[in-house]
């Protein structure tokens, strides 16, 4: 029995099972992650760990965990899909630990939050004064949303009634010195037109750039491999390893 | 096309690890030459009980070389401890032999067929 060799073949089944297994029940970004996520992805985690080096046990009592665990993770994802009193019950629901600018001690209480933990949220948010918070909301996943009072909201263009048009989202045109001429069909755009750009700043090849995008107002971004930057800036506050 | 792909790959390595990890009940039984386990084991039960000490000697290298074909088969499948337990067996049967002691021998036979039956079981 080769035991490298068994270790080995175990993690191959270990890493794709739980690849397989998280593409079917992780949609959520881990950001989003409730507490139960939380310990649910620990849990998994460590199942497919002893599946992998616990050679004392056959693979499959562990694999059995392993798909159960993930079978029920699903589950739950489905009910509290389904069911939105489920979906209270299991994931909790966002609190209001201040309202119209007073702190709900009860609900504090009850989140069992300190008001030094909602303090440290709040900066973490920018917000260093409590005075400007019209609503916080524990959201389930454990962050603070905050909405300031109307006089520490910032001016938008609306309230100076400028006009503003939409930029929408860029599309890369180059990546990495390769044309992608998808997008480029996509903005009804031909490479023609594209190469006549390129020399407009300067460059005959698709190979110089590194990458182009354009946006639906027509913006165009060149950023070329060359950068003829001299002096780099380095934020390093002292000298590491490179 | 493409869709297909997505569900049958993911499907068909599941299917494919299943197998691997489900091997070791079929992989231990006899599939080739000289790898019967129980069925050795029975024969040098007979031996021992006949007190046929030369050919008991035989036979029990044949069941060591057998082990090893049976255990490169089941690596992946069966337990580390069973695996190990076996091997005890046989070290302990060796000795029995060489004292020719009949009641010990068999002990340690019947003890290896136990491993052996719960191996990947």
């Amino acid at each position: 029995m080769n035991e490298g060799l068994v270790v080995f073949v175990r993690s191959i089944i270990a890493f794709f099972s739980l690849l397989i297994f998280t593409r079917i029940i992780g949609k959520e970004q881990i950001s989003q992650l409730t507490f139960f996520d939380y310990v649910l992805g620990i849990t998994i985690g460590s199942i497919a760990a002893s599946l992998t080096t616990d050679l004392s046990s056959r693979a499959w009592p562990h694999w059995v965990g392993l798909i159960t665990w993930a079978a029920l993770g699903y589950l739950m994802e489905i009910v509290t899909l389904k069911w939105r009193y489920a979906s209270k019950v299991l994931e909790g629901e966002p609190v209001i630990v201040i309202m119209n600018g007073k702190i709900m001690e009860k609900a504090l209480k009850k989140a069992k939050y300190r008001i030094s933990d909602i303090l440290e949220l709040m900066r973490n948010q920018g917000v260093f004064d409590p005075n400007e918070v019209d609503f916080a909301i524990i959201e389930s996943n454990g962050r603070l949303s905050i909405l300031k009072k109307a006089e520490h909201l910032p001016v938008t263009r609306k309230d100076m009634n400028i006009p503003a048009q939409n930029t929408g989202i860029s599309t890369e045109l180059v990546y990495d010195g390769i044309l992608i001429e998808e997008n480029l069909r996509q903005l009804n755009k031909d490479k023609d037109w594209l190469m006549s750009e390129l020399k407009a700043h300067g460059i005959n090849s698709i190979s110089e750039v590194f990458l182009v995008t354009l946006n639906p107002e027509g913006s165009i971004y060149i950023d070329k491999y060359d950068d003829h930057i001299t002096k780099v800036t380095d934020i390093g506050d002292y000298k590491g390893p490179f | 096309m493409r869709r297909f792909l997505v569900i049958s790959i993911p499907l068909a390595t599941i299917i494919l690890f299943l197998a691997v990890m489900l091997s070791g009940n079929y992989l231990k039984l006899p599939l080739g030459k000289n790898d019967d386990i129980p069925g050795l084991i029975e024969v040098l039960i007979k031996d021992i009980q006949d007190e046929q000490w030369d050919k008991v000697s035989q036979k029990a290298e044949e069941l060591n070389q057998a082990w090893e074909k049976v255990v490169f088969r089941v690596q992946f499948s069966a337990e580390r401890n069973e695996i190990n337990n076996f091997y005890i067996a046989l070290a302990r049967l060796q000795g029995a032999i060489i004292e020719k002691d009949r009641s010990s021998a068999i002990m340690e036979l019947k003890e290896a067929y136990e491993h052996w039956s719960q191996l990947s079981n």
